[in-house]
């Protein structure tokens, strides 16, 4: 038995560069860019949850 | 390539090359970490399945990044001096190995310059105020706030600030300020009090737990639902951090980050033989993250955060964090650094605001680091989510920064499994 539990959702635009900087979070000593999200997919998100 | 791991009785498959997260069951991990065992059709047909798919076995990008000379973010070096005394700085206790002194307003006004002259077409700009202790230097902190607002909206800009505080000058003035101003703040707490006071000084020697517990909780009372984390280190003398995590949890702190130290003291240094019991923490603390969750009574930790769907782009996994190229320190007199970790080393220096220089070679040094330039990375599993580790303690440590230091290695890949159990178990309780 195999079952996916999380995959990448698609992105229309990627390298667009409107993430944050990835040491602008809380460690300061074990910057993680993974720990981030992508900005662009975080807006369009709200955009669609306020339609 | 795959990465199979167990958590318990529980066994997962992680796909580098897509960025998936499979659950599977011990047969088909075996199959899969190459052991000689016979699946049956219907197993076999969901393995081929997933690969169709692209998400089991999916090719990794080799792709050096494209990467632009926008500068995102500064960390303003507001306060070199400190009213701590906490053994482990990296900041020399926040004279960064030079006199102690404050950033003067017209250091700050002229950083803010040089940032948004050199960001292009970037709309969001990233500010923190950073230290020694910031909050020694208020008046600076609030008066670069308002004039970087002032002319970003000239601009059509804006900026997000953060600041980090040990807390000990926290009023209800300044929690008022960071509410209405900053972004993010971080507050610097250790955990149990005598693990926080063993390390964490005052200038005459007393532990400082007392003073700050009462002001943080009063923060985060304030603070609603707006960014904060209640950030603590450990250090050779807490392995049991996880019992930190939790006593922050239970003061009322909701978000939360314990971080390894970074020292070579030696009573302080994190070793190779930690690791095991480091290990063995980070899972106690997953354990309980899952069930408190479960429970209705969660708190978010930082590294346990770790976001396979929504997540950063292929091209940003690859680029490293920035330093040096998007992200820079500037120290009181002005001179910029790759980042705060590098701040006051004269071989790192790569520039001055008031000159509104940047050292091209050092740049274009910077620039080139990515994922690729560090070849131990290769073969490791965590590749696309670190992206390479943090250069200055690559630089510290192994003298190389594009030459990542195996300690910090090991307990960036028991979190990254740590976080998956996360994700795991919360789409178990989906379904």
């Amino acid at each position: 038995m195999i079952k996916t539990i999380a995959k990448p959702a698609e992105k229309k635009v990627t390298g667009c560069g409107e993430c944050r900087s990835t040491c602008q979070s809380a460690c300061k000593t074990s910057c993680t860019v993974g720990n981030q999200s992508c900005e662009r997919i975080t807006r369009e998100q709200k955009i669609d949850e306020q339609k | 390539m795959i990465h199979v791991f167990s958590y318990h009785s529980d066994h997962y498959v992680y796909d580098t090359g897509s960025g998936s997260l499979h659950a599977c069951d011990e047969r088909t991990a075996k199959y899969l970490s190459g052991e000689a065992i016979e699946l049956t059709d219907e197993e076999l047909k969901e393995i081929l399945s997933l690969k169709e798919e692209g998400l089991l076995g999916a090719p990794e990008t080799s792709a050096r990044p494209i990467k632009s000379h926008e500068v995102k973010a500064l960390c303003l070096h507001i306060c070199h001096d400190c009213n701590l005394r906490c053994k482990y700085c990296f900041a020399d206790e926040g004279a960064y190995h030079a006199a102690r002194e404050m950033m003067s307003f017209a250091t700050a006004k002229a950083a803010i310059d040089f940032l948004l002259e050199k960001s292009g077409k970037r709309k969001v700009l990233e500010v923190d105020f950073f230290g020694g202790e910031p909050l020694m230097n208020l008046p600076v902190i609030k008066q670069t706030v308002y004039y970087a607002k002032e002319e970003a909206a000239k601009r059509g800009k804006r900026f997000l600030f953060t600041t980090t505080t040990n807390a000990l000058l926290l009023d209800d003035e300044t929690i008022r300020f960071f509410n209405e101003e900053m972004e993010n703040v971080v507050l610097s707490l250790d955990g149990r009090k005598e693990v926080n006071d063993a390390v964490r000084k005052t200038v005459n020697g007393k532990g400082s737990f007392d003073a700050v517990i009462e002001k943080i909780k009063k923060f985060v009372r304030a603070r609603g639902d707006k960014h904060y984390y209640v950030r603590g280190t450990f250090t050779a003398k807490n392995l049991d951090f996880s019992k930190d995590v939790l006593f922050l949890a239970d003061q009322g702190f909701d978000s939360l980050s314990v971080e390894p130290v970074v020292t070579d003291i030696p009573d302080l240094e994190i070793k190779e033989e930690h690791l095991p019991q480091i290990e063995r923490e980070y899972e106690v603390l997953c354990d309980e993250y899952v069930k408190r969750e479960a429970e209705g009574k969660g708190f978010n930790f930082f590294h346990f955060n770790v976001d396979l769907e929504g997540g950063p782009c292929l091209e940003k996994r690859v680029s490293a964090c920035g330093a040096g190229n998007e992200y820079f320190s500037v120290v009181p007199s002005g001179d910029i650094y790759p980042c705060h970790q590098f701040a006051g080393d004269p071989k790192w220096k790569m520039g001055n605001v008031f000159e509104g220089t940047l050292d091209p070679v050092l740049r274009a040094q910077f620039a080139d680091n990515c994922l690729f330039t560090r070849k131990k990375c290769e073969g490791c599993f965590a590749k696309f989510i670190c992206s390479g580790g943090c250069s200055a303690n690559n630089y510290h440590f192994n003298g190389d920064v594009n030459e990542p230091y195996e300690i910090t290695c090991a307990m960036m890949k028991k979190r990254i499994e740590c976080a998956m159990r996360v994700l795991a178990m919360r789409k178990i309780k989906e379904i």
